[in-house]
Order: C-alpha cells, then sequence, then structure tokens
C-alpha cells in the first residue's frame, strides 16, 4: 500500500474514533502510533510518542496554560470574576447581548497579553462562562464566542502564529505583528456585530438587563477594580520589560491570590482546590495538544501535504483563484490538523506560489493566520471547542459547534474583506516600518 | 498497481532520512545536507538519496534531535551540543573563550574525537559533522559595550551555565529566556541583551529590535554537530558507505563551518547596510581587558572538568 | 473484590493528583521568585529548569484524575443519534482504547529514560536529572491506564462507576 494511501486510510479511522466517541486525544494518539509505525516503524513511533509528549509538558511556552487556569480559577473562587461580571452587566447588560460583547472585548485584551490562542480561551473561558450562564445567556451563544473571542489570541499581537510563520518563510516578525493589529480589531468589531445581531434576531439568547443608574455603575466597576488593575498591572509589565509574557502569566495568578487573601476571599483550601481543577484541566488540554503533535510526522510521512500542495499549485487556473484553493485548503485542513503543524508541512509548498504570483507575503500571512483561527473551531478537531469544553463540562460538545457557526461565518467575511482590501493589513507596517 | 508499489516502497527503503528542526532556508541545507546529496549521487548513482525532513517535520525542536536519530525516527539529524550540554561536557570546551584560537573550529574538535577522548559523549551514532560557529558577539539593544564597565547591571540572555559565568564574571546579571521569546524580550526591555553568533541574528529576526553590536570580545563561539544513526550507517551498501566515509569529518565539517562564515558574513553586511545599527569591533587592547575577566572562567570550567588533556588536544599541543 | 480495587486506585489517583498540584504551585512560586530577584539582579538560578520540569509534574499527575472526572474531551455530536448499543460499546472501548495507549506511552517513556540515562540528560542549568522526570511520567501513566482498565472492566459487566469517592467527600 502507498504511503498517501496509508495516510488517507489514517485520517478516515480517526473520524470514524471521533464520531464513536473515542476522547479526542486517545484517537490521535492511536492513528498517529499505528500511522507512523506503518509507515516508518514502531520504534521510531515510540520514540516520537515518548519525545513529543515529554518535550510539550516541559515547553516553556506551554506553561503560561496551567498559570492562566490558575489565575482564572481563583478569580473565579475569589468572586473577582463575578465582581467583573457584575460591572459589565450594570455598564452593557441593558444591551441585549451585551455581556457576550463585553466577552469578545475581554477576548482582545488577553490576545494582547498572550500569544495562544488555547490560553485566551481557557482563561476567558473560566472566568466568563459561569458569570454569562449567571446572567442566563444561552450557552450555545456563551460558549461559540469564547471559543470565537480565544482565537483572537494568535492575530492581535504578539502571536505565536505569526513568529512561526515569520520564521519558516523568513518573514520580519516586527511587520507581521503590525499587519496583525486591525485586522485583529477588526475580526474583534465582526464578532460584536455577530452577537448584537443573532440577539435581536433571538433575543432570548442574551437577555437585556434592567437600565442602571451612574452611581449603580460606578459601584459595580469599583468592585471590578482589583482584577482589572491586576489585569493592566500583568499587560503593562509585559510591555514595560519587567516580565516576559510566560512570567506574566505566574504574575497574574500570584497577584490574583495574593489580593484574594488580602481580602479574605481565598483560604488555603480554596487555593488548593482551584490550584488542584487547574491541573485537571491542564492535563487534558495537554494530552489533546500532545497527540496531535504525533499526527502532525504521520501526516510528514504519508506525504499527503507534499503531494496536494503540488497538485493544487499546478493547476491552470489564474493567480487569485490558486490562491483561493490554498486558503480554502487551509480552512478544510484546519478541521482536522492542529493548526501550528499544518503551517510546517504546507508553507515550504505554497509560500513559493504565492511570492511568484507577486503576492504581499505580510498580507498572506495574515490571511493564513485568519484561516489558522477558523481551524481552530471548525469540526471535528477544533482545539478552542475542545478548551471551552473542558472549562464547560455541562455543554455538550454538539451545542458548543452550533454556537460557533455564526462566528465562523463572521470570519469568513473578515477574510474576503482583507483578500479584497490588503490595505487593513498592510497599512500599519507600511506607514511605521520601511 | 502492484509492480509500482513495489518499486516505490523499494526506492523509499534506501532513503535515508534526514531530519532538521528549522526551515529549509537555514543554512545547514547548504553547509550540510546538499553537500551530503550530492556525495551520495555520485557515489550510488541515485541507489541511496536523501529524504530531507524540514521544520521540525519529524519532531520539533532542537532538544531532542540525538535522542531520535539514535532510536531511529531520522537516520541523521543536527543539533547544538549546548542545549543538552550534561551530554556534551568535553566537546563543549572548544566553546570556552580564549580556547579557538586562530585555527578553524572543526579542527578542534576532530583533532579530540580522533584522538577518542569525546566518543563517549557520541554514543549509538557516527559523527558525520563537527563544527564551529563564527565567534560570539554581544547583541545589544540602547546599551553600547566596550569596556568590560559597560556590561554592570545589564541583563544578558545565556543559553547556558557556563556563558552564565561569563557575564557574571562581567558584572552583568545572565538571564535564562526561551530562543523563541528572544524577540519580544529585546523589544520590551525584559533583557538588555544577549550573546550568541552573528548567524543567529539573522535565525531570529534579532535586527529588527537590536542596534548595537560588539565584536572581537572573548565570548568563545558555538559547535554543532551532524550525526547518523549507527545502525542505518551499518547497514549501508558498501558503495554508500563509501560515499559517506568520503565526505564525512573533517570535509563536511569544514563545508559546515565555511557556510556559518558566510551566513555571518552576509548578516553583518546587511546590518551594516541597513544604516541604523551600531557596529564596534574592538582593538585587540580593549579586548584583552575582557580576556582578564573572562579568561580565568574558561581555566576553572576546565579545570573542574579534569580536561586538560582534552583542550590541549584540541588545540594541537599534544 | 473490584470495589478494593477501586479504593486502591482511587488513593493512587489522589496522590498522583496531589503530586501534580504541588508540581503547580512550585512553578509558580519559582517564577514569581525569579522575577522579583531579577529587578535586583538576584535571578534564581535554574528557574527556568525548575519551572519546566514542575509542569511535567503537574500534565503527568493530572492524567489519571482527569480520566476519573471524565475531563478527557471526546466528540458527543452523534451521540443521540447513534442506537444504545453503539453507545455502550463506546464506553467498553474507550477506555481500552485509553489504557492502550497510556501502557504503550510508559513503555516510549521507560525506553526514554534509559536513553537519557546512557546519555547522561539533564536540564540545562542545575542539570535535573531528565531520566527521574520520565520515571515519575511511567508511574503516573501506569496509575492513568489502570484506572481506565478498570472502567473498562465496570462497563463490560454493565455498572459503570461514574462518581469519584475522593471527590463526592472532598
Ligand atoms: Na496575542
Ligand atoms: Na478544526
Amino acid at each position: 500500500m502507498s504511503d498517501i494511501a496509508i495516510g488517507g486510510i489514517g485520517m478516515a479511522v480517526l473520524l470514524a474514533m471521533l464520531a464513536f466517541r473515542i476522547p479526542v486525544a486517545f484517537a490521535m494518539f492511536f492513528v498517529g502510533f499505528v500511522g507512523i509505525s506503518l509507515l516508518h516503524n514502531s520504534a521510531s513511533a515510540m520514540s516520537l510518542l515518548a519525545s513529543e509528549s515529554f518535550t510539550l509538558a516541559s515547553s516553556q511556552e506551554l506553561v503560561v496554560i496551567p498559570l492562566f487556569i490558575l489565575m482564572g480559577n481563583v478569580a473565579t473562587v475569589t468572586g473577582m470574576s463575578r465582581r467583573l461580571y457584575d460591572a459589565a452587566y450594570a455598564i452593557v447588560g441593558s444591551f441585549r447581548g451585551g455581556l457576550a460583547s463585553a466577552t469578545v472585548i475581554g477576548c482582545g485584551g488577553f490576545a494582547a497579553l498572550s500569544g495562544s490562542s488555547v490560553a485566551s480561551a481557557l482563561t476567558m473561558g473560566k472566568v466568563s462562562l459561569g458569570e454569562m450562564k449567571r446572567f442566563n445567556y444561552d450557552e450555545r451563544l456563551s460558549t461559540g464566542v469564547v471559543a470565537a473571542g480565544g482565537t483572537l489570541g494568535i492575530l492581535i499581537p504578539p502571536s505565536t502564529g505569526f513568529v512561526i510563520y515569520a520564521i519558516l518563510v523568513e518573514q520580519s516578525i516586527g511587520r507581521l505583528f503590525l499587519a496583525g493589529v486591525l485586522p485583529g480589531l477588526l475580526l474583534a468589531a465582526m464578532f460584536i456585530l455577530t452577537v448584537t445581531m443573532l440577539c435581536y434576531w433571538k433575543p432570548e439568547f442574551g437577555p437585556a438587563g434592567p437600565k442602571t443608574s451612574l452611581r449603580q455603575k460606578g459601584r459595580a466597576f469599583l468592585g471590578a477594580a482589583p482584577i482589572v488593575s491586576i489585569t493592566l498591572l500583568t499587560i503593562g509589565g509585559i510591555y514595560g520589560g519587567f516580565f516576559s509574557p510566560v512570567e506574566a502569566a505566574a504574575v497574574g495568578a500570584g497577584l490574583v491570590i495574593f489580593v484574594g487573601a488580602l481580602m479574605g476571599h481565598l483560604s488555603l483550601k480554596g487555593l488548593w482546590s482551584a490550584a488542584r481543577e487547574s491541573v485537571v484541566t491542564t492535563a487534558s488540554v495537554m494530552l489533546i495538544v500532545m497527540s496531535a503533535s504525533l499526527i502532525n510526522p504521520f501526516l510528514a510521512l504519508s506525504h499527503i501535504p507534499q503531494v496536494a500542495g503540488d497538485f493544487l499549485v499546478n493547476l491552470p487556473v489564474p493567480p487569485l483563484a490558486i490562491l483561493m484553493l490554498i486558503l480554502l485548503t487551509y480552512v478544510v485542513l484546519g478541521c482536522f490538523l492542529d493548526s501550528l503543524a499544518m503551517l510546517v508541512l504546507t508553507l515550504p509548498i505554497f509560500f513559493p506560489v504565492i511570492v511568484n504570483f507577486g503576492y504581499d507575503p505580510i498580507w498572506f500571512g495574515v490571511l493564513v493566520v485568519l484561516t489558522l483561527e477558523m481551524g481552530l473551531i471548525s469540526p471535528p478537531v477544533g482545539m478552542n471547542v475542545f478548551i471551552v469544553k473542558s472549562v464547560a463540562k455541562d455543554v455538550p460538545l454538539g451545542r458548543i459547534f452550533a454556537g460557533v457557526i455564526p462566528f465562523f461565518l463572521a470570519m469568513l467575511l473578515t477574510l474576503a474583506i482583507i483578500v479584497a482590501f490588503p490595505q487593513v493589513s498592510l497599512i500599519l507596517p507600511n506607514t511605521m516600518i520601511n | 498497481g502492484v509492480a509500482a508499489a513495489v518499486t516505490f516502497s523499494a526506492a523509499a527503503a534506501d532513503s535515508l532520512k534526514f531530519a532538521s528542526w528549522v526551515p529549509a532556508a537555514h543554512t545547514i541545507t547548504e553547509g550540510v545536507v546538499d553537500p551530503l546529496i550530492k556525495a551520495l549521487e555520485e557515489g550510488t548513482g541515485g541507489a541511496t538519496d536523501i529524504d530531507y525532513f524540514t521544520g521540525g517535520e519529524l519532531g520539533a525542536g532542537p532538544l531532542e534531535q540525538y535522542v531520535r536519530v539514535v532510536q531511529g525516527v531520522a537516520d541523521m539529524s543536527w543539533g547544538l551540543p549546548g542545549y543538552t550540554s550534561s551530554q556534551f561536557p568535553k566537546t563543549m570546551i572548544s566553546e570556552l573563550p580564549g580556547v579557538k584560537g586562530d585555527k578553524p573550529g572543526y579542527e578542534l574538535l576532530w583533532n579530540a574525537y580522533d584522538a577518542g577522548l569525546l566518543e563517549k559523549e557520541f554514543p549509538g551514532v557516527k559523527p558525520l559533522a563537527l563544527w564551529l560557529s563564527e565567534p560570539n558577539v554581544f547583541i545589544m539593544k540602547d546599551h553600547e559595550i566596550r569596556t568590560p564597565e559597560d556590561v554592570k547591571g545589564l541583563k544578558i540572555r545565556v543559553s547556558g551555565t557556563i556563558a552564565g559565568d561569563v557575564i557574571a564574571a562581567l558584572g552583568g546579571t545572565p538571564v535564562q529566556i526561551p530562543a523563541g521569546e528572544l524577540y519580544n524580550a529585546l523589544q520590551t526591555g525584559l533583557i538588555d541583551g544577549l550573546v550568541t553568533g552573528t548567524s543567529a541574528i539573522g535565525d531570529f529576526k534579532l535586527d529588527e529590535v537590536a542596534n548595537s553590536y560588539t565584536y572581537n570580545v572573548p565570548l568563545g563561539q558555538i559547535s554543532f554537530y551532524t550525526i547518523m544513526n549507527q545502525a542505518a550507517y551499518d547497514g549501508l551498501s558498501a558503495e554508500a558507505k563509501a560515499a559517506i566515509d568520503g565526505i564525512a569529518g573533517r570535509t563536511l565539517s569544514k563545508s559546515a563551518e565555511d557556510a556559518w562564515n558566510r551566513k555571518a558574513e552576509a548578516v553583518l553586511e546587511s546590518m551594516k547596510a541597513a544604516g541604523d545599527n551600531t557596529i564596534i569591533v574592538l582593538s585587540d587592547e580593549e579586548s584583552a581587558a575582557f580576556e582578564e575577566l573572562v579568561l580565568p572562567v574558561t581555566d576553572k570550567a576546565i579545570g573542574q572538568l579534569g580536561a586538560e588533556e582534552v583542550y590541549k588536544t584540541m588545540r594541537g599541543e599534544m | 473484590m473490584r470495589s478494593l480495587l477501586w479504593k486502591w486506585a482511587d488513593r493512587l489517583i489522589g496522590l498522583s493528583a496531589i503530586v501534580g498540584t504541588i508540581g503547580l504551585l512550585v512553578g509558580v512560586v519559582v517564577v514569581l521568585v525569579d522575577v522579583v530577584g531579577r529587578e535586583f539582579h538576584m535571578p534564581l538560578t535554574g528557574a527556568q529548569d525548575i519551572s519546566q520540569m514542575a509542569m511535567v509534574t503537574m500534565v503527568f499527575g493530572g492524567m489519571a484524575i482527569a480520566d476519573r472526572l471524565s475531563a478527557h474531551i471526546a466528540v458527543d455530536v452523534f451521540e443521540g443519534v447513534f442506537p444504545p448499543v453503539i453507545n455502550r460499546v463506546t464506553q467498553i472501548i474507550a477506555p481500552i482504547v485509553g489504557a492502550v495507549v497510556f501502557l504503550i506511552l510508559a513503555r516510549a517513556m521507560w525506553e526514554a529514560a534509559a536513553l537519557s540515562r546512557m546519555l547522561n540528560l539533564a536540564t540545562n542549568i542545575i542539570f535535573l536529572p531528565k531520566a527521574w522526570f520520565q520515571y515519575m511520567a511511567v508511574v503516573m501513566s501506569v496509575i492513568t491506564a489502570l484506572a481506565m482498565i478498570l472502567r473498562a472492566v465496570d462497563a463490560i459487566l454493565g455498572c459503570p462507576r461514574s462518581e469519584y469517592e475522593a471527590d463526592t467527600k472532598r
């Protein structure tokens, strides 16, 4: 049997296992392991299993995941999340879906703190999902908005997506970061628009709250002051050069613990159970990340991305059609693959073609990162949806995927806007760096 | 159908997997992989070739490359002893300030390897190339380094213990930061600078955020290896073995080291052309002020390892 | 018999979770000490080494309890579509696949640990031996696999135990 056939069968088996509710991580580990054993040998499959999982478990970049979860958990235990959403409710709660829109803004702010979509979705999920439930928001809206909003993490700088793209294709990280700013804001605006339209159409999705007086607003805002100041201090510390984005996660967690204890809202027992819960969430998230890293070498060994890519770029159609097909490929691949793995496998084929056509590589980078974001929320393998599921255990995955659909369409529209008007992404890098 | 499948798998069986954790555009392609492909092509007429996996397709990151070759995930790979320094204490003598002198770096490493002093640090593999980078330099943002005084109190990123000792000896604060965060760390001022070779400036896009570079400082250099799984080598045809043997060792190492030096030159030229960089080249007298503080670190490290023999063999003094 | 096995399994799972939680808290403290110390030019030597290994401890330490609390995520989109018999089969197969995965992982990690000892691998600044943490991952993976095997047995006998005792007693 050819390598490509084995690769194809492997992906089919993966889909079947997922459909039959084998946990995502087990299925990906299993298919990756057996696939590598067939395409290469079982010794190397064993080796990759051990080395990939240990490397990821000890990765300095991924340390942010448990730290931010801890921060979110402690913020919830100490009531800081509640007071944050009380404030948001007092200020925008009288608008339909106001809290969901506020969550989008929160995700945008968090994206300025973290380069990872996983960390964004986890932290915002921990902080906001229980709160939106408290105010009777539909679970499809609340989970959908967090899963989609979390993806802003790789579009708004700093972004691991842009760093990997930059290093793979030798482009400027600074230009890419700048190029992500306006599209990031545009996408956040599109998400808010989506929330508003959804709630206009179905008011029960995000029921409007009572109007509040200025005084009530002020009092609620004061209650949220601790968590708001901690977040601002943490962001300020990164841009002020006091600590790295990774360390910021520990600083944020430390500050929340410190302030919570100081205000008498956090007992040792409360801290311990928040930490223990963080460990559980981290383990389930990291297991998926680790298993996805085994699918990556499996597909590389099958040569599928290479063959498919070569076929695609040699089609006798105009450049714009090829560009569209490439973006479509990313959206489709994103349904199955870990996003960043996808870049490593495909960029070496697609990038030279794009440059040959005379397209701007920075602009293409923004388009690619946008499609990666779509892959994070598209079924069946949508990392951010899994993340939200790990926080909202009682919400069926199918409902989260349903909730994500409108936001997916908003992303598609944003992608179309940036394809049609490259200036949206290029104006900042081209005016600020020459 | 069947016949095609058979030939396909037969062809695949004679492909050696070379795994690289960086993109294909990296210097390793020109310095090591291309010469290997060419040697095999000429020696075997295409019967044995190389399947080149880049960008970490066969497993990410530099840390586990050696392990992956020993376990046969890849037949060949390359890496930096400095990432797993506990495995390579003697090899890394070659990185210390003041050890290299004017000779090509690969000569130092092969002098020691051929004398049987480094073999224990490379179990399970056949080293194909061992080489040294261009000299390390100070890569700084908003700080110009001309004297040891200028380093005092600055936060400098280091990747290993000995580099940390060197920075501490100069009065700086050694800081540990993952390579992927260097760009952000320099930009925000989390670190004032770092010490590494010129070619790495291009690899991590550091020229976008750094603006001052100091050359001719005794800061040592970085060592590299390219290795091949021993069993994979033993299983090769006689022609393929001969082709590998013809290039492995000093020949391939020279090719790698030359490519690194060319890359460093090119990066330096482009930094000069950019115009917004300060490039400081210390005179030998200015450099001596650094040597006074730094060379005792080298002596101490060699003494602690009991590696005087390795040091002298590397320098051709035995 | 089975309830005795579960009692011991739950003890091991709880212990593994405690070690993991300590790992997380150690990680937070170490990074904070390093950040503060750096401002006074006294960074914590090896902070990165410790926080990385603390992370390994936490990730593997949490595996068993995550399974026990059904925190490992599955795609439940077709749950309503399939007949009950299929769902029943899934309840048996899923933990078996999981147990196989974790046993293979344990075996792979065991081999990797032997290799780490041969190559003398350790963290880069304060040289914490890598094999220690790999052996720890082996133990924690085996605990996870054992719990999954018990879960499969329960499902085969048709009396799935969904409650985690240590958790309900908490
Ligand atoms: Na971000
Ligand atoms: Na997806």
